[in-house]
Formats: structure tokens, C-alpha cells, sequence
């Protein structure tokens, strides 16, 4: 892995303020942990709070696991809060829009960096300008746009809507990155006849394994938590996401908080499970590349 | 790699063809359900007494989703099932959303014209852009055809800009101020008669570390309802309408004093602590926990007093309510309220279903009163014959009083244009967060309703 | 390999197909929003034009400006934390043992809706049976801070799970960039004698300062159009001591019927963000980007 700082600790041991060295790397670790465990926090506070009536949300103490704890709330919102087609709903409008996202972004951000022409530059401006702008801004004229293209109420507007924001920050990551590529892999593999599409796929895009992954899951927590647009553009229930049906159970008057609670834990659920998956791919391939490098 | 590589692609692939069926499908469905497309309805509707049926469908947007308002969403649901089976060509399909994401939505779709064939409005202020739009039918044919007289007077009038009406109101609300009976017990507390008393009661529940009024006001319109009772009790009901209305000045003495009443009762820490902060759920939070005293909201509350399975039962019972006591020498009286209409449907001018339309809202608004006493335990716009429903008690002591209020107030918020509305709420939370003087408070009021929008 | 590189058809093949979508579905509404800028409009009859008396009467409200300064403070902040992130980053990349499980732990409160944040934080806010407030207490504090009520420190108070939400995200890219640092340039440095702190501020620090550019832009203009937290938390109160840009906007446009004025702020958000980036590109231009092969 890392011999460089494995040197630099056992270095570390050895030498003769050592004691200090260990305290120091001591408090490093009880700073680590302190901190992680206020990350970890709001998602025992989301389970337990999940778990509670509408009364005790507001009776019991935040990290007070309720007595009986109320899965009924879970089956509830599943069932009768048609919170199942929500999220089906959220998965494959996520997948489709980050698969895309991050197939576009590659294929821009290759040009952009990679290829010669001179209008690069002001193609990546344009890109970047994208960032900046506040959503609210943009739901009349974007409502506009696709009323006259007959796709409202459809799935494509949230798509187009989430892959066009996305761009700008994904491109952003992948910049450097690719900025860094030795240039020798794709002069060796032009000597050899290679066009330019078989040098992308198969040779720059597997190197961008690790950066992929990050891409991937930012895209991913973006468009999952999403609300505005899935809210202005989509009206029929069968097309909702979780992050608008959770607003079903806010009534006029009062407001079903268990409810929330467990369809916001269903919600996080998915999420943290393809995290943890991919972060171990982002291990694998930044191991690959620092072994290369 | 080059793999995994390709099977990204082909999922691609794939899911791109799903989504484009998908488009089909929606196309096919949309051509149905939309009310937009002509093919088969439009045109033919106008027709009076049709024989030959169009199958026509009627879109209804409103804001009672089934996890918050589940007793409306009930009725709603009922009256739609009742209204198909018995006009069989009829399909009525309704998209439900959340109160403040409704308000959202309905202004977007308004922007483009694409407003539902029905939906829910509020009164006056509110409506009025959408009026001056011309986004909304005019219902007057309805008022003066069997609706005639089934309206409570006055619930309409809310509705009506230069005359024509716009919606029909649904729901009828009056704020009294609850409080719970055994928290005053035991402090030795009577209901107050006037305000001298209602001082008194704040002060001894304070010293006694009980919060006396339950306040969430980060919403702001929960602070305007003391406002604007202390404006009514100061200077009688014509004052705070004359106003809204242009005919006077927010500058009068009544309407000053008023809000220094209310920056004197934040002083005797009249409130719970941190109000400005909290949202009005964390607000009531605090009465139904008994660590407040009294609460003042509408009549929409009182399920939560009478019928509400999730409400314990001896919470209920430790519950009652009484009107906002007078001021000496202030020329309101005990029985001028602080209420009106709630919310009203709409029928879009534009709709392509709108007779089909009408009718459905005469239908949904007659039924909608018999349920929603029953079910809902909440005060409708229409009159019904109570004699023959058995009612919880306070709820048919709210209905006496109503009967007899000398005036209704409707909220300050709903009768000013939505700009002015906002400056009033931004100012509501400043004068109880000490941020502005009560001669400011009035001034800037002054300078947003003069403005006129 | 000039030839091949500068084939323009494959660079409209790659660039094409995203560039299209970001013009039509982001750059259109950027355009219609300056547009609606010049109008009087209430979103719902016939427009007027008023040509830049919107943008005049921007430039004398009072509370846009106050909303201004709250989202500079905000950037403020947010760059700054960046320094905390390095700092964290730097300590992980190590080999500290759990460095992986830490970062995935770092990065679960984004994934998180803002909704779930949002709740969880008001309940910790609490005046009175609060997280905060009854460890307060418990400690003997009499009457502690009303947090989201306190005029003086709600904007503070507000900013803590803002930068708390995204603390993970920016943690994970600096490490994703720290391990892209070929470990041969450590060891070198180690065997010339430098010292872990020496290695990091002169080598390691210089080697991602692209990926630290770009962090900086990302977290300053992220700050400047942020909306969430602050819409659900307190609504941009009490009495506007919380208002941002965004959430300024939002409030003329969409409770105050004001659509035309909305528009104006939203495209003057816009440019504050450009000028902003402009000026982070100049102050930073002297590094150059570092390859190494």
C-alpha cells in the first residue's frame, strides 16, 4: 500500500521523542473517533426517532429508544403510504441519471482535457457556469420548456433536469484527474494504431476506476435526496420519488412524524448500503494506480 | 474492465428502451387521462342535457394527503367514489400534495397556464393575482342556482373580488384560545373575563414556571392571530379592516397599542421560551405536553380536544376553551372573532372540462359539509342540520358561539395581497422578537399596504 | 498524434451530446431568468417590461444586502473549514489504522436528505428539552442560548450542521487526492530527512493544490446559492437574521408573488457567483498544474 508513511511511523517509533510522537498520535486517533462518532449519531437519532408515535417525537428524549418501539410506522408507510412504488421510483430514475451523468462527463471531460481544439476552453466555461445557478430560479422557464415538449409528468424531465446539473460538479472532479494522466499511454497506444474512441474505452476509462466511484456516489446522493423538481414537474402518483412522498405524510394541520421517520430511514437505507460497497472499489483502485505510479 | 465496461453499456442500453415504453405508455395513458387532449372531450360537453355521455376526466389537485390529513383525504376520497358511481362517464383524478409544496406548485403551474381543472384556494389576498390572471372561473351562476343560501353568510363574500365570485369556501374556522382546565386548577386560576384578568393569569402561571401560552412563531401567522385579536379588542373590528382595506391608516393609535400589548406580554415571558424559533407543531408540542397553559388556534385544532384516537383521553378531557376576554376602555367586544373561511375550490378558466367541472364542485361542496362534521370534527362553509348528529360538546358550544359572534376578522395574512401579507408577517416576528417599536411595527405596515401590492 | 488528437468529429461525438443538454435545460433558464428580470410580474397575468428598475431597487434593498453578507459570511466559513477537511484528510491517508472505516463514517450525514438533517438539528436546537440545552442545563447553566430564536447567533447556529453536512464530502476527496500521490515522492523526501509535517506542507500540500482549487470554488459558490437548511430550519428568520441569497430570492418570488423581482435577485446571484469564481481563478493562478509521470 502506502510504504511511504508506513516508513514514516515506524521512523517515528524509533526515534527518540517517541513518547511524544505517541501522545500526539494518540490525541490524532480520540480526535478521529470523537468525530466519528457525531457522524454516526443522526443515523441512530433517524432509527430511533423513526420508531416513535407522533406524541413521544415530541415527549421522549432524542436518543430514548421508545417502549414499545412502534414498527408498525414501517409497515404502515410501506403498505398504505405507497412508499414501496416511491421507491422503486427513486432507484432506477437514480441509476439511469447517474449512469449517464457520469458517461457524459467522461466523454467531455476527455475532450476537454486530452484532445487538441481551441475551443476547449470556452466549452469547459460553459460547463462550469452551470454550478451557479440557484435551482428555484430555473422551475418556471424549465416548467415552460418541457410543457411545450409534452414531457411533464415524466420520468425524462427529472432526468435531463438532474444529468444537465450534475454535469458541472462531475466534469469539476474528474478534471484533475484527468488532467493528470501520463501523456505516454496515448501517444504508445496511437503509435500502435488505436483510434481515438478504442483509447477511450478501453484503456483512459478503466484507469479512471477509483474517480468513477466518487463521481458515482455523489451523483448518487444528489439525485436520491432531490426534491423540487421531482415535486414541480411530476404530478401522478405512480411516478413519485421517496423525497416527495415523505411530504404526503405532512397534512394541513398536523403532521405524521413516524411516519417520515421510518420513510426517511427506508430512504437512507439504499444509499448507505451502495456506499459502503463502492467505497471499498475506490480502495481497489486508487491501490492499483499508486502501485503504477 | 472492458467487461464490466460493456455491461454498463448494455444496461444503458436497456434502460434507455425502458424509459422510452415507458414514454409510450405514459403517452398512451396521458392521451386519457390528460383532460387537455380534445379527441373526445372539449367541445361536446357544452351541449346541455347530452344523452350520448362523453367519458370525461376531471384532474383535482389539493393539499390533504393521505399521511397528514388523512380524514379529508377520507372524504374527498368518498365524495369522488359516490360522484362516479353515480355519473358513470366521469373520472375524477386528483393529485395530492402538501400544504406549502401545494402553494408552490399552483404558482408554477399558473405561470404556464397549466392550472388543474379543480383545486384548492384561500381567500381574497391570496386569490387575487390569480383573478387578476383571469385564472379562475367565476361561480356566481352556482351561488345564484341551487347553491343559493347554502352557504353561512358572509363565507362567500371572502371569495368575491368586484363583485364575482371566484371559489366556494369548504371549510369555516374561528379561533378561540383552549386552555387546560387543571393547569389553571392548580394554580388557582379562573377563565379571564377581561384582559386585566388574562395579565393576571399569565403572571401567576409564569411565576409558577408553567409557560402560559403555548407560541411556535417561526411560521409567523400564529403570532398574527394575538395581533390581531388585541387589534379587534383595541379599536373594535372596523379598525385593523379599514386598514387592509385602504379606507384608514395602519397608523391609528388602536393598532399601536395593540403592538405594544403584545411586546408587554412577551416581556412578562407571557410565551414559551424560544417561540420566535420553533415551528407551531413544536409550539402545540408544548400544550399537548401540559407544559403550557393556554393555546390559541383554530377550530381545525379541535379534533385533537375531541376525537383523535392518538390523543389520550384524559388529555382531551383536561381541555376546554374561552374567547379572548375584552379591554377596558378598547371598543371590541367578547364576541367579535378572529376566523372566516379556510380554504375554497377553484375551477380553472381554462379547463377544457369546466361545466363537468362545476358540477362537480356543487356536488363535492354539499357533501363535503355532512362528512366533515362527522368525520372530520371540523366547522364546514355550508350550513347543515346538526339536530339529528350526536357532537362532542365543545364542539357544539364553538358552533353556538359562532352562531352568535357579533364579527368575523378574517386573518390578516389572507385579506392583505401577498406582499403586503409578507411584510406583515416578517413585522409579526420582529414586534415579538423586540427587533422593531410598535410605531415602526405600524409604519412599515403603513408603507407596504399603501404600496398596494 | 496531433492529427488524431484534434479529430473533430470525435470531439463533437463526445462533446456534442452533453454540451446540447446543459444549453437547453440550464443555460435556458439562466436566459429566461435575466429575462423575467426585467419584467413586473407576479408568475400569474400578462408580464410588463420595466427594463432594469428590478435590478435598481436591488441594489437599494436593504435586506438583499443583509441576505448578501449572511451568504459571504457563509462562504467564509465554508473555505475556511476546508482547512480542518486538509487537516483530516492529511491524518487519513496515513496509515492510521480504521483510516477506511473512518472515512465511510465521515461521509454518512450527506447522505442524508436535507429533511432528515433539517429535523434532527431542530430537535438538538430545542430551547428547551434540546440536545444542546439539556446538557446545558445539566451542567448548571440557567438560561442557555435560545438558538434558532436568538437573532444575535441563529445565523451561527444554522451554520453548523450546514458544514457539518458536507464536511464528509470534502474529506473524501482530498483523500481520494492524497492517495493519488505516488508514494516514491514521500520516501524521497523521508530519506532526505524532512519530517512528516515537513512532507505535508511542502510536497503533498503543492502536489493537489488543483484539487484544492477546485474545493475552494465548489465550497464558496455551493455557500453562496445554498438554500436548504436554512428554508426548513428557521425560514430565513427570525425576521430575516437567517436569510440568504437563495432563500430571499424564494420568498419574493414565491410567497411574495413577486416573480420579476425573484428573477432579478436569482440572476444577480448568478453573477456574484461568477465574479467570485473569477477572482478565486486569478488569486490562485500563479500554481501551475503539476504533472508527474
Amino acid at each position: 500500500m502506502n510504504t511511504a508513511n508506513t516508513i514514516e511511523l515506524q521512523a517515528m517509533g524509533a526515534s527518540k521523542s517517541s513518547l511524544m510522537k505517541r501522545i500526539i498520535l494518540g490525541f490524532f486517533y480520540l480526535l478521529l473517533v470523537i468525530i466519528a462518532i457525531l457522524q454516526v449519531l443522526p443515523l441512530v437519532w433517524l432509527f430511533f426517532f423513526s420508531l416513535k408515535s407522533n406524541q413521544e417525537v415530541f415527549t421522549l428524549a432524542p436518543f430514548v429508544l421508545p417502549n414499545p418501539p412502534r414498527w408498525e410506522n414501517y409497515v404502515n408507510v410501506w403498505t398504505q403510504g405507497n412508499i414501496s412504488r416511491y421507491f422503486m421510483n427513486s432507484i432506477w430514475i437514480t441509476v439511469v441519471s447517474v449512469a449517464l451523468t457520469v458517461l457524459l462527463a467522461n466523454f467531455v471531460t476527455y475532450a476537454v482535457t486530452r484532445m487538441k481544439w481551441k475551443l476547449s476552453s470556452l466549452v469547459l466555461g460553459l460547463f462550469m457556469v452551470g454550478l451557479m445557478i440557484p435551482v428555484h430560479s430555473t422551475l418556471i422557464p424549465l416548467f415552460n420548456l418541457y410543457d411545450h415538449l409534452n414531457l411533464i409528468n415524466h420520468p425524462l424531465s427529472i432526468i435531463l433536469s438532474y444529468v444537465a446539473f450534475n454535469l458541472p460538479i462531475t466534469i469539476m472532479i474528474l478534471l484533475g484527474f484527468y488532467m493528470a494522466l501520463p501523456r505516454e499511454v496515448e501517444e504508445a497506444a496511437i503509435v500502435d494504431g488505436s483510434s481515438v474512441n478504442r483509447m477511450f474505452f478501453q484503456i483512459i476509462l478503466p484507469m479512471t476506476a477509483s474517480v468513477m466511484s466518487t463521481t458515482a456516489i455523489i451523483n448518487m446522493i444528489y439525485n436520491w435526496n432531490e426534491f423540487i423538481f421531482v415535486n414541480t414537474f411530476i404530478s401522478s402518483d405512480e411516478l413519485k420519488t421517496l423525497t416527495v412522498g415523505v411530504q404526503n405524510f405532512i397534512g394541513q394541520y398536523s403532521t405524521d412524524w413516524g411516519a417520515i421517520g421510518a420513510t426517511l430511514m427506508i430512504s437512507v437505507l439504499p444509499i448507505l448500503l451502495v456506499f459502503f460497497l463502492l467505497s471499498n472499489k475506490i480502495v481497489e483502485g486508487i491501490a492499483a494506480g499508486s502501485v503504477k505510479g | 474492465m472492458r467487461k464490466t465496461l460493456l455491461s454498463i453499456v448494455l444496461v444503458l442500453a436497456m434502460l434507455t428502451v425502458l424509459a422510452a415504453c415507458g414514454n409510450n405508455n405514459k403517452a398512451n395513458t396521458n392521451t386519457e387521462d390528460n383532460a387537455k387532449v380534445p379527441a373526445n372531450d372539449g367541445a361536446k360537453v357544452e351541449e346541455p342535457a347530452a344523452e350520448v355521455a362523453e367519458d370525461v376526466t376531471i384532474n383535482f389537485m389539493h393539499l390533504w394527503p393521505a399521511g397528514g390529513s388523512p380524514t379529508q383525504n377520507q372524504i374527498v376520497k368518498k365524495i369522488i367514489e359516490e360522484y362516479q358511481t353515480a355519473n358513470t362517464n366521469v373520472t375524477i383524478k386528483t393529485e395530492e400534495l402538501e400544504n406549502e409544496q401545494y402553494k408552490n406548485k399552483l404558482k408554477v403551474l399558473s405561470a404556464s397556464n397549466q392550472l388543474p381543472d379543480i383545486g384548492v384556494t384561500w381567500a381574497a389576498g391570496f386569490l387575487e393575482p390569480y383573478v387578476k390572471g383571469k385564472r379562475f372561473a367565476p361561480l356566481d351562476d352556482m351561488l345564484q342556482g341551487n347553491l343559493n343560501g347554502k352557504f353561512v353568510a358572509g363565507t362567500t363574500d371572502a371569495y368575491a373580488i368586484d363583485g364575482v365570485t371566484y371559489a366556494l369556501p369548504l371549510e369555516l374556522n374561528i379561533v378561540p384560545v383552549y386552555y387546560n382546565k387543571e393547569l389553571f386548577a392548580n394554580n388557582n386560576l379562573e377563565v379571564p373575563q377581561t384582559y386585566a384578568e388574562f395579565k393576571n393569569v399569565v403572571k401567576t402561571l409564569s411565576d409558577n414556571g408553567v409557560a402560559p401560552i403555548a407560541l411556535g412563531n417561526k411560521d409567523r401567522w400564529t403570532g398574527s392571530l394575538w395581533y390581531m385579536y388585541l387589534a379587534d379588542r383595541f379599536g373594535g373590528p372596523e379598525t385593523l379592516k379599514s386598514a387592509i382595506d385602504r379606507s384608514g391608516t395602519f397608523e391609528d393609535p388602536a393598532l399601536i397599542d395593540a403592538a405594544k400589548e403584545i411586546q408587554e406580554l412577551v416581556k412578562m415571558n407571557g410565551f414559551n421560551k424560544g417561540f420566535n424559533g420553533l415551528s407551531n407543531d413544536e409550539g402545540k408540542a408544548e400544550f399537548m405536553n401540559e407544559q403550557a397553559a393556554m393555546y390559541m388556534m383554530g377550530t381545525w385544532e379541535l379534533p385533537n380536544y375531541t376525537t383523535n384516537p392518538d390523543v389520550a383521553q384524559e388529555f382531551k378531557d383536561k381541555i376546554g376553551f374561552f374567547k379572548f376576554p375584552t379591554i377596558d376602555g378598547g371598543k371590541g367586544d367578547l364576541n367579535s372573532w378572529v376566523g372566516g373561511p379556510g380554504v375554497g375550490l377553484f375551477v380553472s378558466e381554462d379547463s377544457k372540462v369546466k361545466d363537468e367541472a362545476k358540477k362537480f364542485v356543487e356536488f363535492f361542496v354539499e357533501k363535503w359539509g355532512e362528512h366533515s362534521i362527522t368525520e372530520a370534527g371540523v366547522i364546514p362553509a355550508t350550513k347543515v342540520d346538526t339536530s339529528t348528529i350526536e357532537l362532542n360538546q365543545m364542539y357544539i358550544d364553538l358552533l353556538n358561539e359562532l352562531s352568535n359572534a357579533s364579527n368575523l376578522t378574517l386573518f390578516a395574512d389572507v385579506q392583505m395581497k401577498p406582499v403586503a401579507a409578507e411584510t406583515h408577517l416578517n413585522m409579526i416576528q420582529a414586534l415579538f422578537g423586540n427587533a422593531v417599536t410598535p410605531e415602526e411595527f405600524a409604519k412599515k405596515h403603513e408603507e407596504a399596504l399603501s404600496a398596494g401590492k | 498524434m496531433d492529427k488524431v488528437m484534434s479529430n473533430k468529429k470525435v470531439i463533437a461525438l463526445y462533446v456534442l451530446p452533453a454540451l446540447l443538454l446543459i444549453l437547453a435545460i440550464v443555460y435556458i433558464p439562466i436566459i429566461l431568468t435575466g429575462y423575467y428580470g426585467l419584467m413586473e410580474w407576479d408568475g400569474v397575468s400578462p408580464m410588463t417590461f420595466i427594463g432594469l428598475d428590478n435590478y435598481q431597487l436591488l441594489l437599494k434593498d436593504g435586506e438583499f444586502w443583509n441576505s448578501v453578507q449572511h451568504s459571504l459570511f457563509l462562504a467564509v466559513v465554508s473555505a475556511l473549514s476546508l482547512i480542518a477537511y486538509l487537516l483530516v484528510a492529511l491524518v487519513l491517508s496515513s496509515q492510521i489504522k480504521g483510516s477506511n472505516l473512518f472515512r465511510k463514517i465521515y461521509l454518512i450525514p450527506m447522505l442524508m436528505s436535507s429533511v432528515a438533517v433539517a429535523q434532527l438539528w431542530l430537535k438538538i436546537y430545542h430551547p428547551t428539552n434540546g440536545v444542546m440545552n439539556s446538557m446545558l442545563n445539566a451542567i448548571g447553566i440557567e438560561n442557555p442560548p435560545l438558538w434558532l430564536a436568538d437573532t444575535s447567533i441563529v445565523l451561527g447556529a444554522i451554520f453548523v450542521p450546514i458544514i457539518w453536512q458536507y464536511a464528509g464530502f470534502y474529506i473524501l476527496i482530498y483523500y481520494a487526492a492524497f492517495k493519488n500521490i505516488p508514494a516514491s515522492l514521500a520516501e524521497a523526501a523521508r530519506i532526505d530527512g524532512a519530517s512528516p509535517w515537513q512532507i505535508a506542507i511542502r510536497i503533498k500540500l503543492p502536489l493537489i493544490a488543483e484539487v484544492i482549487k477546485v474545493t475552494v470554488v465548489l465550497a464558496v459558490v455551493g455557500s453562496l446559492k445554498y438554500f436548504d437548511l436554512i428554508y426548513v430550519m428557521t425560514g430565513g428568520g427570525p425576521n430575516g437574521a437567517s436569510e440568504v441569497m437563495a432563500s430571499y430570492m424564494y420568498h419574493k418570488a414565491f410567497r411574495g408573488f413577486d416573480f420579476g423581482y425573484g428573477s432579478a435577485i436569482g440572476f444577480f446571484l448568478l453573477i456574484i457567483c461568477l465574479v467570485f469564481t473569477w477572482m478565486i481563478r486569478k488569486l490562485t493562478a500563479t500554481k501551475e498544474n503539476i504533472e508527474y509521470s
